[in-house]
């Protein structure tokens, strides 16, 4: 094996490193699989590794080893390989992989998506498996057609001899006898002809016209429907409960008693709608039964003011330097739990037979969700099938596997296929939380706006304990339950006593280059249920990171992107992103009454700048345009990273002007859009992209556009109207 | 048993007529491009036209719809024959997860046909039902005023007779 190929062999490990993220070693399945397998052969043509399948009449499928939920993968990962294969990403069919350790997320170690990872973890391996693909048909080709490989050449989805074109499908029945090539050499960004280029989505059609299936599509013969009453405060067990009202009503087959409620199954879904409303339950009383979202504002100030934080990271002596400093600002910022509202809400639709369990639905965690179904159904996971939907919105919600356990638990008592769907209500009152967040930031800088000395401690529930405990069980399935209680249980301990969970803290000094910090966590969790909701940590640190740097360019009498950029040594690329950004600043023409304010933060190796162009009229503020700069490394699609951060900014905008979960004797107050409003077309700012050209590795593109945001808007508001607003959503005295 | 439309066909149902439409129209007659949101009329996922007229199917009983004529996203258009709205999305690159999309596109189609050459408040004012939570709506709303100015291409009285 040359080096080179040993290097590619091992890619997984280094791109792991790169990313920070959980490194678990897996073997990238480019050239060969094992074992059942979901693509289904039949009739199928050639199929070269787990990834393609090129028929007798050319049609080229590509199997999508990330879920799509929104941000455009099944065209970013299709256009990768497609790049190498020499197919248009257009001219391929783009399906959901099904279930299978060769589509594992290789940071992972899972099938899964998130974490703004996609595009950066398979770049080079999709675009090694076209490019060892092409090869081996160019192989074929050659031995067809008695030519020398060196005198064809492809173009979209044909080999060309001289003036002659074939198509792929031609040769797939004598590539599918010789062996594949490895490591064949990949193309020279200079001769990228897809990647680089705005393309059309691949389910752009599908979307346009209703024809694109989600989980809640699934409509299986004979299926019948669940819905499930839930406690109101999260984890409650039902004591008792009466359902002969329920029994009795229109179209009801069963009541069953499930881990997170009790399950009502009818003939049709509004019947089970219906007849769960006669249901009375007397549920259990819950430590979180007596919290109120006051109480736990409370609770993460006192955790902060008693000095219970744990040190997360630290260089230098800040405390040395605050002591030297001749100005300190110290400030509180607040942000409250937030719930992701996907349009789609959950659901999933489950047949076991003998043959098997078949799954419909829309999840992040593929692999978890199977692992949860070998578990729960004690069936050997080869004969779990995950279908896999289009996804109706992720933003963390869909990593969550509650429904897959739900209707596991429903379907095991009903000898039918049974889809569960939840309700708007169910969303919002029982969902899985952004937590909430007490920041402290202290910060000294000298007079040319350097900073000297920072300090920043957070308070709050911890994201990683919780979705762990949530996921465990789907990752690990073959444990027995006592050790995986016990794994489940140590979550909270490691986080609390050993170690700060990451993505707690994330984004409190990684933007700037700080001579001297210290980054702290105090754990206050009231046991609302809480995971990553999209940017995860960096959607609250941003907020209280970028208004404390205005306020201190405010302090030093200096102009707020000339403070950052004199703290940006060493960080080229956000250097650059901010000098772009505040050059953009300065040429604007802003209308009478309106106000700019500039934010910019470093997130999934993406670096984000933002300006907010914001009037404030009566105590109402309006955000009228959004610029953003964005350097995301190379852009595979540069209309769906503009895409991407214009949906950013509406789903951050939400947050910075509504958003807001709260709590009432431990049960969430809100319950459908009229008390958890979502932005609408009529408050919708403009959004500007501007994409910096790179050449270099791509970084994540999902997130990295929600963080600036909510600070870029505040401090637009403290210049037009003088309030420094340091608690999310923004509310004006 | 309460009798209507759909998408240009008679049809009937026999059920509960209190069921709301959006789930006689996903669970009986098995059309799955409108979706179901929030189930309180707040989010637009569901819309339909009844009549021509944009409404949300979620919170509508089956029995409003007696004798009338319900379009579906089904009969918009298809993939062969696609309406010019599903023509300006594809272009705009509008979805993104694309699940509340055909209520988008539903409550564009209703406006445009009232208004061919709506202005971008009235596009505000008519969309603001409609919740996009992936945040497309720069893309919805230039795809839409892409229709409306070129009164050409959008023929209000060819889709209505279609469906």
């Amino acid at each position: 094996m040359s080096d080179q190929a040993l290097t590619r062999r091992h890619f997984l490990k280094a791109s792991g490193l790169i990313g920070g993220g959980v490194v678990v070693a897996v073997a990238l399945p480019g050239c060969a699989f094992n074992g059942p397998h979901p693509i289904e052969v039949a009739n199928a043509g050639f199929v070269p590794n787990a990834f393609l399948q090129i028929t007798p009449d050319n049609e080229v499928i590509f199997y999508c080893p990330s879920d799509e939920m929104g941000q455009g993968i099944r065209t970013g990962l299709a256009t990768i390989i497609g790049e190498e294969l020499d197919v248009n990403p257009a001219n391929m069919l783009v399906k959901a992989a099904g279930s299978h350790e060769d589509y594992n997320n290789p940071e992972f170690g899972v099938q899964g998506t998130g974490g703004s990872n996609a595009v950066r973890v398979f770049y080079e391996p999709l675009r090694q498996v076209g490019a060892d693909t092409r090869a081996l048909l160019l192989n074929a080709a050659s031995l067809e057609l008695g030519i020398p490989p060196e005198q064809l050449h492809t173009v979209d989805g044909f080999v060309v001899a001289a003036d002659q074109r074939y198509p792929y499908g031609d040769f797939v029945e004598t590539a599918a006898s010789l062996d594949m090539p490895v490591a064949t050499p990949l193309k020279a960004p200079a001769d990228f002809r897809y990647i680089g280029s705005e393309a059309p989505r691949v389910d752009a059609l599908a979307k346009a016209t209703g024809t694109a299936n989600f989980g809640i599509d699934a409509d299986l013969p004979g299926m019948v429907y669940a819905v499930v009453v839930r406690p109101p405060v999260a984890g409650s067990k039902a004591l008792k409960f009466d359902d002969s009202a329920v029994k009795t009503a229109p179209g009801v087959l069963a009541v069953v008693p499930v881990s997170s409620g009790v399950a009502v199954v009818a003939e049709r879904y509004w019947q089970a709608n219906q007849a769960a409303k006669k249901l009375t339950v007397d549920w259990e009383k819950r430590p979180l039964s007596s919290v109120t979202s006051t109480q736990v504002r409370q609770d993460l100030s006192a955790a902060l003011e008693a000095n219970d934080d744990t040190e997360s990271s630290h260089v230098g002596d800040p405390e040395k330097a605050f002591a030297e400093a001749d100005r300190i600002l110290e400030t509180d910022y607040y942000t409250p739990f937030l719930a992701h509202a996907p349009m789609e809400p959950l659901n999933a639709t489950l047949r076991i037979t003998e043959n098997g369990a078949d799954l419909w639905t829309g999840v992040q965690f593929v692999g978890a969700a199977q692992g949860v179904l070998e578990r729960l159904t004690g069936l050997p996971r080869g004969d779990i099938k995950i279908h896999n939907q289009f996804l109706g919105g992720g933003f963390g919600r869909r990593a969550t596997l509650s429904h897959i356990v739900e209707v596991a638990e429903i379907a095991m008592s009903i000898d039918k296929p049974v889809q569960l769907l939840w309700s708007r209500e169910d969303d919002l009152r029982h969902g899985f939380y952004r937590p909430a967040a007490m920041m402290k930031i202290k910060a000294a800088a000298n007079n040319e706006g350097r900073i000297t000395a920072w300090q920043a401690r957070r308070s709050g529930a911890n994201i990683t304990a919780q979705t762990m405990k949530n996921a465990l069980p789907g990752v690990l399935p073959s444990l027995p339950t006592g050790l995986l209680n016990g794994l489940v249980g140590a979550m909270d301990y490691v986080f609390d006593n050993w170690a700060v969970d990451a993505s707690s803290v994330e984004g409190l000094h990684e933007t700037y280059s700080l001579p001297s910090y210290r980054v702290s966590h105090a754990t206050v969790d009231h046991g609302l249920p809480t995971t990553f909701w999209r940017s995860v940590g960096h959607s609250y640190t941003s907020f209280a990171v970028e208004s404390m740097m205005d306020e201190l360019a405010e302090a030093k009498q200096l102009d707020p992107v000339a403070l950052r950029l004199k703290n940006l040594e060493g960080k080229p690329r956000m250097q650059n992103v901010v000098a772009e950004a505040g050059r953009l600043m300065t040429a604007m023409t802003v209308r009478k009454n309106h106000h700019l304010g500039f934010a910019a933060h470093s997130s999934f190796g993406t670096d984000v700048a933002q300006i907010a162009e914001v009037s404030v009229t009566e105590g109402h503020i309006r955000v009228h345009k959004v610029t953003c700069v964005v350097d995301c490394g190379l852009a595979v699609n540069p209309d769906i990273v503009k895409a991407q951060l214009e949906g950013a900014v509406m789903f951050a905008l939400t947050a910075a002007l509504y958003g807001q979960i709260d709590l009432e004797e431990g049960a969430v107050v809100q319950s459908n859009f009229h008390n958890y409003p979502i932005l609408r077309m009529d408050e919708a700012p403009a959004v500007d992209v501007v994409i910096i050209e790179s050449e270099t590795h791509p970084t994540g593109i999902g997130e990295p556009g929600v963080p600036p945001l909510a600070p870029a808007v505040a401090n637009a508001v403290y210049r037009a109207t003088g309030q420094r607003l340091r608690d999310l959503p923004l509310k004006l005295a | 048993m309460i009798s209507f439309f759909l998408n240009g066909e008679p049809v009937s149902f026999d059920g509960d007529p209190n069921t709301p439409l959006l789930w006689v129209i996903r669970d009986d007659f098995k059309l799955k491009g409108s979706k179901f949101g929030c189930g309180a009329g707040l989010c637009g996922a569901c819309t339909m036209h009844l009549d021509g007229t944009a409404i949300k199917t979620c919170v509508l009983p089956v029995v409003a719809a007696a004798d009338k004529a319900v379009t579906t996203i089904e009969g918009l258009g298809n993939p062969e024959a696609l309406h010019p709205l599903q023509t300006a999305w594809i272009e705009h690159n509008v979805p993104q997860c694309g699940y509340c999309q055909s209520g988008q596109l539903m409550a564009a189609a209703a406006l445009l046909t009232g208004k061919p050459g709506a202005s971008s408040e009235d596009v505000d004012k008519a969309m603001s039902g409609n919740i996009c939570r992936c945040g497309c709506y720069p893309r919805i709303k230039a795809a839409i005023m892409s229709v409306a100015e070129s009164s050409l291409s959008y023929d209000a009285a060819a889709v209505e007779a279609r469906s």
